[in-house]
């Protein structure tokens, strides 16, 4: 039995041929014992599944609002509310920042005016500066040649024991002399340290707050408050929506 | 019942009115899973994946048949199971016995009314018809489900597995003539009113 035939028992068993096409078939059928055997069959087949037992669904499939991922309406107020949260909380900690910022912003001129260097780099340049100051004493020796010039000439006129007495003043006195150079600009940067860090000290505590903390506490208590509504209305929603 | 105002008022996002339709077709939409699929836990997957399809895409329901639209979304949910299943073979799971051993049928599903004689017998029968269900290709499988298990009419066929009504002909004729033939091996199971006639071959 070719493919087109069986097409044609298994839909006019279905009832879905034309009716003229239905005709020629049961002709067909009354004179080709193996076209009814087919039919047959297939009449046999298709009352067997039919018969095959409808099970039970093992559990109810109804949906809830979760697996469809609705969620309850809340109050139109809602988004305002969350809106002032949103807000508040940001200005809350912008204004640490703020106040941070405007607490440098007014230690920085003190700094540079008795420093005498910038705010940030004060705590760097006055030591480097004894440093360099140490270092010109310690060149010092090789410098004034008119101390040395003066043994070595009355040397030449035999006056030897004169020359170690007279050498050595003059070896120490550099070392003397740059300890005597060099401490009194030391102590002078070590002092205006001191005092440039006790003046920004004092510039900071007493910089203006920009955002004063009254208004961080209100800022707080509104983003609190709005926390505290939005749970309510939720709640509110969840209940009248179950 | 009333469908068609159930399904506007599903469409409007009342979840109630959706879930009335659901315990309505829960029936036939798990059926036709656990025919397509051959395992309980899987078509009850595909079921609920179903009518959560169906929920979110309500609103595309234009009327018609509300079953036939619904065996469409149960056959998308089953394909989309086999893909995963297939991405991730795991071991079936058979029904066992107390001592561990496999059984041949699953009786747990049977119904209580029935004598063990006439259980023993359903399950048998029922088995051999899942087991030639099992064996046919997919595509095939899925239009004897709708067609003959479901009873949908051609037309609905076609809309709900998404092909030409000449292809859903074609195919539901030769998925029978495969099923007569698988069936042939049965053939001392079945009832003497239903035992096709041996020897008779396509």
């Amino acid at each position: 039995m070719n493919r087109r035939d069986s097409e044609l028992l298994s839909a006019y068993l279905d009832g879905e041929l034309k009716p003229s096409e239905s005709k020629r078939l049961e002709t067909r059928l009354k004179s080709d014992p193996e076209l009814a055997s087919v039919l047959d069959d297939l009449r046999a087949t298709r009352a067997l599944l039919r018969k095959l037992p409808s099970r039970k669904a093992p559990r109810n499939f109804t949906l809830t609002r979760k697996m469809v991922g609705q969620s309850p309406p809340l109050p139109r107020a809602y988004p305002i509310f969350r809106l002032a949260t949103v807000v508040a909380t940001l200005l809350f900690f912008f204004s640490f920042g703020i106040n941070s910022f405007g607490s440098q912003l007014a230690s920085q001129p003190l700094a540079y005016g008795i420093g005498g260097s910038g705010g940030g780099g004060d705590e760097t340049l006055p030591q480097e500066a004894p440093a360099m100051e140490s270092a010109a004493p310690a060149e010092e020796p090789l410098a004034p040649p008119a101390p040395t010039e003066e043994p070595a000439a009355s040397a030449a006129t035999g006056e030897a024991p004169s020359l170690d007495s007279a050498s050595a003043p003059t070896e120490v006195s550099p070392t003397e002399d740059s300890s005597r150079i060099v401490e009194p600009p030391a102590s002078k940067t070590g002092e205006a340290e001191n005092f440039a860090e006790g003046e920004q000290v004092q510039a900071q505590a007493e910089a203006p707050r920009v955002i004063s903390s009254t208004w961080q506490v209100i800022l707080v208590l509104i983003a609190l408050a709005g926390l505290l509504f939005m749970s309510l209305m939720r709640y509110f929603a969840v209940r009248r929506w179950k | 019942m009333n469908e068609q105002a159930l399904i506007q008022d599903a469409q409007g996002g009342n979840l109630d009115a959706f879930n009335t339709l659901v315990l309505h077709y829960q029936d036939n939409v798990f059926n036709a899973a656990l025919r397509i699929m051959g395992d309980e836990d899987l078509a009850a997957d595909a079921a609920q994946e179903a009518f959560i399809s169906a929920f979110k895409g309500i609103a595309s329901f234009r009327g018609g048949s509300f079953k036939g639209w619904l065996m469409r979304i149960v056959t998308n949910a089953c394909y989309d199971e086999l893909r995963r299943k297939k991405r991730r073979p795991t071991t079936p799971l058979e029904p066992e016995t107390d001592d561990g051993e496999e059984m041949d049928s699953p009786r747990w599903l049977a119904d209580p009314n029935m004598t063990p004689d006439q259980v023993a017998e359903a399950d048998e029968i029922e088995h051999a018809i899942q087991h030639c269900i099992d064996s046919l290709p997919l595509e095939f499988k899925t239009v004897v489900v709708m067609a003959d298990l479901q009873g949908l009419d051609y037309k609905e066929v076609s809309r709900a597995v998404r092909v030409p009504l000449g292809t859903i002909k074609s195919r539901l004729a030769r998925a029978r003539l495969r099923l007569r033939e698988c069936l042939q091996d049965f053939a001392e199971l079945l009832p003497a009113n239903y035992r096709l006639e041996e020897g008779m071959s396509a």
